[in-house]
């Protein structure tokens, strides 16, 4: 088991190390030195003198390379150019934001989709299934930016019962103002995640309902409930975990736009406000970060689905 | 015809999209429309017959924005779709037909473009390379790049194994001849309806970084940068942000059912020959 989780890892290192040399590489691709995008054009000389100490500025490349990456790795991606803070902080803040928007949109998903993917699947080319796979049509092309305006329009605007602003409030410390606060980014997110989750879990059901283990419940005389809901929808849920993990893991960092419309304060919002402001480190930082995140979602949703499908081994 | 009455979402998508192209190619030669004409006495105004879809903040017609705004974004979605794909399609030929370290090698690359999503990929880029219209369309196209190599990857490595390639393997044709003259040009078909599918995503990520405020520079009128301004002036306006971001979702919307309906069409009718290959040699 712990070989396994291991071994995961490292097949994902080499991706990590190019991603990793790619993000250090920026700072040298923009136009001016690379102390200027690290400091900034306001930054005092003792500043100057500090960054270069800190990389080593003057020495080789690949040494350079190396002492960035090996600061990256105890959580120093410098300071922010903007205000002066170290960028590990600025991204903390931000990170319970971004989970909580996150897991609620996952849930929004599971909500729609799930009972979406049932219907259309117990009733493959009937005219329910026709309809259904028309929503997840609808809910994947509907840009996410226009879907939260449309809805800012309708409960903000026009019906004034939710804020057109999303502040972060954190469930423990106030449910109800959380709710208030969270339902319209978590909407949007959560109707587009749920067209990727029908059609998904459909595809599964349709090929477990195929399956001989079926015919032979069937021919068993067990009812229909105790077939779909014992045996076909297990077998279907265990793929689907995978998709579940991976669109939750791509939340973390893939929501900026929905984090744009409704002025959400996550960690994709950081991001923009970082390339804004040209803060090379906060932009370093934040894109190593998500993708840290991401990875180690993706690794964790494998493990996940070795440790409940017996069939898996670890070797 | 017959195929028209026998898919009408893809129907009306074509119809959509010619209206759209015929608008923003056509239109601005014959109507007086001009995207950037201001006028301070009639700003944010609602639709009305002088402006179909109402004034903008500085008083300028919306509707012709739009039709300027689709030729921004249809080009710059062209033009990202042809760099996906002329990277793309050799990556996954050279990786399926040769294998071993090659295939290897190639697709562990790719992998690393898929590892971080399209739209954060494209920020960096434009994070580095300024904001214009070409790095707009360059960040597109670098992440339409997997997709097309994963397709053409595929559909060789399915094709490899079919009689008609090894004859002309077995014949002496060269590496080179049997990849460009025997594989490719049997491969197209999906690859085809990955152009049209991946044009519908280039506008939509086009749109997103517009948006986000980090796309092609104003004054150039673009859908995303009008819904970013649009949403400013929610309570005044609300058609102003509504009816740009209806375009654009009715154009995505098009050619995502025109690309699915093509696969579908194109899976019918190879169906037959194509059910072969599976079987395991």
């Amino acid at each position: 088991m712990i070989g396994f989780v291991l071994r995961r890892l490292a097949q994902m290192l080499p991706v990590l190390l190019l991603a990793s040399l790619a993000i250090w590489a920026m700072v040298y691709a923009v136009p001016g030195s690379p102390v200027g995008a690290l400091v900034g054009e306001n930054a005092t000389p003792e500043q100057i003198q500090a960054t270069i100490a800190r990389l080593g500025l003057d020495r080789p490349m690949l040494l350079q390379y190396w002492s960035w990456l090996h600061h990256a790795l105890e959580g120093d991606f410098g300071l922010s150019i903007q205000n002066r803070e170290p960028v590990v902080t600025l991204i903390l803040q931000r990170i319970p934001a971004t989970l909580q928007l996150g897991l609620s949109a996952s849930a929004v998903g599971l909500a729609l989709g799930v009972p979406v993917a049932l219907a259309s699947a117990l009733r493959p080319r009937g005219w329910l299934d026709r309809m259904l796979s028309g929503w997840s049509a609808l809910a994947l092309g509907v840009p996410t930016f226009w879907l939260g305006i449309l809805l800012i329009l309708l409960f903000a605007v026009r019906l004034r019962w939710l804020p057109s602003v999303s502040a972060y409030v954190p469930v423990m410390d106030d449910p109800a103002g959380a709710l208030r606060n969270t339902l319209l980014p978590a909407l949007t997110l959560g109707v587009y995640v749920s067209g990727i989750f029908a059609r998904f879990l459909r595809a599964a059901l349709l090929g477990e309902l195929r399956a001989d283990y079926v015919r032979t419940a069937r021919s068993k005389g067990l009812r229909e409930r105790d077939v779909i809901g014992r045996h076909v929808l297990r077998n279907a849920l265990l793929p689907f975990v995978t998709i579940v993990g991976l669109m939750t893991a791509s939340f973390i960092g893939g929501a900026v736009v929905t984090e744009a419309v409704f002025t959400y304060p996550g960690l994709g919002r950081l991001l923009i406000q970082a390339i804004d402001a040209r803060d090379y480190p906060l932009i370093q930082g934040c894109i190593m970060c998500i993708l840290v995140i991401y990875i180690g979602i993706n690794v964790l949703v494998d493990v996940l689905y070795a440790y409940i499908d017996p069939r898996i081994d670890y070797g | 015809m017959r195929l028209a009455l026998k898919h009408p979402g893809a129907a009306l998508g074509i119809a959509f999209l010619a209206v759209v192209l015929l608008a923003s190619f056509v239109a601005p030669l014959i109507l007086p429309l001009d995207p950037l004409a201001q006028d301070f006495t009639a700003t944010l105004d609602p639709p009305s017959a002088a402006h179909w879809f109402g004034t903008d903040e500085l008083g300028r017609d919306i509707l012709a924005r739009v039709i300027a705004g689709a030729r921004t974004s249809l080009t710059t979605a062209a033009g990202a779709v042809l760099i996906a794909g002329c990277i793309g399609v050799p990556i996954g030929l050279v990786a399926g037909f040769f294998g071993g370290w090659r295939d290897a090698v190639l697709m562990r690359l790719v992998d690393v473009l898929l590892a971080l999503p399209g739209i954060l990929f494209a920020m960096a880029l434009i994070a580095v390379i300024g904001r214009s219209q070409m790095a707009a369309l360059v960040a597109v196209g670098i992440t339409g790049i997997p997709g097309f190599a994963r397709i053409t990857r595929a559909q060789v490595l399915a094709l490899r194994r079919l009689d008609f390639v090894l004859a002309v393997e077995a014949m002496g044709g060269s590496a080179s001849y049997s990849m460009f003259r025997t594989v490719l040009p049997n491969a197209w078909s999906p690859i085809l309806v990955q152009v049209v599918i991946l044009t519908s995503v280039a506008i939509l990520l086009e749109a997103a970084l517009a948006f986000l405020g980090v796309g092609i520079p104003p004054p150039a009128p673009s859908w995303g940068d009008m819904l970013r301004t649009g949403k400013q002036y929610l309570y005044e306006a609300p058609t102003y942000a509504v009816l740009p971001g209806l375009v654009l979702t009715l154009t995505i919307l098009s050619l995502d059912t025109i690309g699915r309906t093509l696969a579908r069409v194109l899976e019918d009718r190879q169906g037959a020959h194509l059910a072969t290959l599976d079987e395991p040699a």
